[in-house]
């Protein structure tokens, strides 16, 4: 009886610090879902009688095609390029102690601050060629007009970059934070077996952060997907209109707010959030990112047991 | 504390009592409106709210002009927040009108007789068979704008034809390089060439019809007289905005000559921000001619529009802010604007408001001879055929066009994507496409 009433004060102190998420949760994340999955079938301006065909709809859009060609192009240099340079910069900040380190950290950052429509704006500043501060660099490719730029088919790579700038500094220094976490008797004990920079960064620190690795990796992915603002704002830059419908989200946002299709909008944003959501629960179900502390216990209970 | 009770004690009471007096409540219902308009406009709404004081409460917002077609939609859902008049793009008309959307109040019955013949034609761009859904703030109307002290240097002619015009801009590739007769990779193309042409694009001819035809005979004649013209660089294939094209082109003075609309020359050609063209050598002149063609039609490129909503519950005090836009001395000619000139930059549409819009302009020393005649003569040429659609006809000029012409230069092959990309926004909007 007593041991009941300890578990459920327990429970009750859980759900207690629970609740703030749970709230937000629950009007950000799993009400407007459903809102959304209700506005569907709504009557609207592309879809007349309304009714479920609202995804066979946008799946048919004659925008709908490029948006993908593009968020995969994106996607695929975005995604791998992310992870690789990141991992390599973290793991060669965590090669030796110095006092320049905290600079170098520093300068990581201060690209990230520039992001949104700052970056927009740095970014059309440096590859216009008449203004740009690396002309001689541009010259050299051979480009001295904006139209050899701002070019639908180039906006894969100057949203890459302007991607890339913003939030891989953010992500070197999370790394380099997981990094920290590897106890120093791992790498101690590896070191006296003779491991060399190399090899103690590929085979000891590498696998001991897979899982945050793999948590990057799906956070990355899922918001190279829902990539909106910078191509939103490209487009209504100079050059109105080379990034319209670029995206998905900037899709979904034009069907809701130029043609009134929220039913279309809402369809598309569905279809968005499953990738997103495979890859969440590939977090949860595949990786051990979630039973850190569980998974210590138990293995402790092991040892124990095994003494 | 006790203060706060007791008026809050006095308003309980003027309320309590305003109910069981009727007739002195209704001096105290001053009514009010909320406007929007865009950064150009603002300093006359400004104005015009400090004007209105006592009389209607006027709360000016500054909005993008993609705003209420954004917002619009959310505001139908919650039921509240319509502006009561708004500033916006000529082609949100039809979208604004569209019992889906229903943000157009129809005017016909608002309008007085004296206003309605005041707008005369220059009002039919808002006009549909089942009424009037907007007033026009200012028409846009196409003309030849030519630098007089280049034209006499290099001992051109005014060209009167459209093949005149090519012809000069043959003789610039040839012996004036560097020289421009303006861009092509915006929506300008469209208000100086294909419109001007007769080029079915955008030709509402019902609610549920709409005729666009890349093909047609107005169109392809535009691609094979201006190529060349691409080719050498005498039209830029960049925007008229382009950081490059303003600062290699404009603002180096080497535009002899471009096609653009009425209010080219006081919103691109003076300002020191855009092409900074010294005073004593901008001129305009009607527009060159069509092969064939009777009439020196003008496209539009802008030409903005006013839309008092039908959930407004003053739309007759809505209705006056654009009128005093459109007329008023205060904001077409003396209001300061930020960047120190003053009063409107756009051609009233509006007779009244012309005739002090044209006070203005012709006494103005900043042009080489009155710009004025020209403008006039252009403002009833407009081509009627091209109407306002309920897609984005203008956004599309930056989606399809341009890009295509920034990458191959081929005018034909941009003006086909544009065809394409708004067949397929009409047809997922209900119209049935049609070429002819």
């Amino acid at each position: 009886m007593a041991k009941t009433k300890h578990y459920r004060h327990r429970n009750g102190a859980m759900y207690l610090m629970l609740a703030p998420y749970l709230l937000l949760l629950f009007f950000f994340g799993l009400l407007p879902a459903i809102m959304g999955v209700l506005e569907v079938p709504k009557p609207s301006m592309t879809n007349a009688n309304g009714g479920w065909d609202a995804f066979a709809i946008v799946v048919q859009d004659f925008r709908f095609m490029p948006a993908f060609k593009h968020v995969l192009g994106f996607m695929a240099i975005f995604v791998p390029l992310m992870i690789i340079f990141v991992i390599g910069m973290a793991l060669m900040l965590d090669i030796k102690p110095s006092p320049w380190k905290k600079w170098l950290r520093m300068a990581y950052i201060v690209p990230a601050s520039i992001s949104g429509a700052v970056a927009v704006l740095v970014w059309y500043v440096i590859l216009q060629p008449t203004l740009s501060p690396i002309k001689p660099i541009l010259r050299f490719f051979g480009i001295t007009e904006a139209s050899q730029i701002w070019q639908t088919e180039n906006l894969v790579y100057i949203l890459v970059g302007m991607a890339f700038f913003a939030i891989a500094g953010n992500w070197i220094l999370i790394q380099y934070g997981s990094l920290q976490s590897i106890s120093s008797e791992i790498l101690e004990a590896a070191r006296v077996d003779g491991c060399s920079v190399f090899q103690l960064a590929i085979r000891i620190k590498l696998p001991l952060i897979s899982k945050y690795i793999i948590y990057m990796s799906v956070l990355v992915f899922a918001g190279g997907l829902q990539i909106f603002v910078e191509p939103q704002l490209l487009n209504s830059g100079v050059y109105q209109g080379i990034a319209n419908s670029w995206s998905f989200d900037q899709l979904s946002y034009n069907l809701a707010f130029t043609s009134g299709d929220f039913g279309g909008a809402s369809a598309l944003s569905i279809l968005l959030l499953i990738p997103s959501l495979l890859g969440a629960l590939l977090v949860i179900y595949r990786t051990d990112m979630f039973e850190g502390a569980q998974g210590h216990i138990k293995k402790k209970e092991i040892e124990v047991q095994a003494i | 504390m006790k203060r706060k009770y007791s008026v809050m004690a006095v308003a309980t009471a003027a309320v309590v009592g305003g109910a069981m007096v009727a007739p002195m409540a209704a001096q105290a219902a001053i009514p009010s409106i909320t406007i929007w308009v865009d950064a150009p406009r603002l300093p006359g709404a400004k104005l015009y709210a400090q004007i209105m004081k006592g009389k209607v409460n006027v709360k000016v917002e500054l909005h993008g002009q993609a705003d209420l077609l954004a917002k619009v939609q959310l505001f139908n859902r919650v039921k509240k927040g319509w502006p009561d008049v708004v500033f916006g793009p000529p082609n949100d008309v039809a979208v604004l009108k569209n019992p889906l959307i229903n943000n157009a109040l129809n005017l016909d019955k608002l309008l007085t007789p004296a206003e309605v013949k005041n707008f005369g034609n220059g009002n039919s761009w808002c006009k549909s068979s089942t009424g009037t859904y907007c007033v026009k703030n200012d028409l846009a109307q196409t003309v030849l704008w030519y630098d007089t002290k280049l034209f006499k240097e290099f001992g051109y002619t005014v060209p009167k034809t459209m093949e005149e015009f090519a012809a000069i801009g043959a003789d610039i590739a040839k012996n004036r390089p560097g020289y421009s007769l303006g861009a092509v990779g915006d929506q300008g193309f469209y208000a100086s060439f294909l419109w001007p042409s007769q080029c079915p694009l955008n030709q509402e001819k019902s609610a549920t019809r709409v005729v666009i035809n890349t093909a047609s005979p107005k169109c392809t004649r535009v691609a094979k007289l201006l190529q060349p013209l691409v080719n050498s660089g005498v039209l830029d294939k960049r925007s008229y905005f382009d950081a490059g094209y303003i600062k290699d082109v404009g603002q180096a003075g080497k535009i002899v000559a471009n096609i653009g609309p009425s209010w080219w020359g006081e919103f691109v050609l003076r300002p020191a921000g855009t092409f900074a063209i010294p005073a004593g050598r901008i001129a305009t002149a009607p527009m060159p001619i069509w092969a064939g063609e009777k009439v020196n039609y003008s496209g539009e490129w802008g030409g903005g529009i006013y839309t008092v909503s039908p959930h407004s519950k003053y739309p007759r005090q809505a209705l006056d802010f654009a009128i005093f836009m459109v007329s008023d001395k205060r904001n077409l000619v003396t209001v300061k604007n930020p960047d120190g000139s003053f009063g409107a930059p756009t051609f009233p549409a509006y007779t009244p408001g012309n005739a002090l819009w044209k006070a203005k302009v012709s006494k103005d020393t900043y042009y080489a001879s009155n710009p004025f005649p020209a403008m006039l003569a252009q403002s009833t040429k407009i081509f009627p055929g091209e109407k306002p659609v309920r897609y984005d006809s203008n956004g599309a000029w930056g989606a399809a066009f341009a890009p295509e012409i920034l990458k191959n230069g081929d005018i034909q092959k941009a003006v086909d994507a544009y065809g394409a990309y708004v067949s397929n926004l009409a047809q997922q909007l209900g119209y049935e496409v049609t070429k002819s």
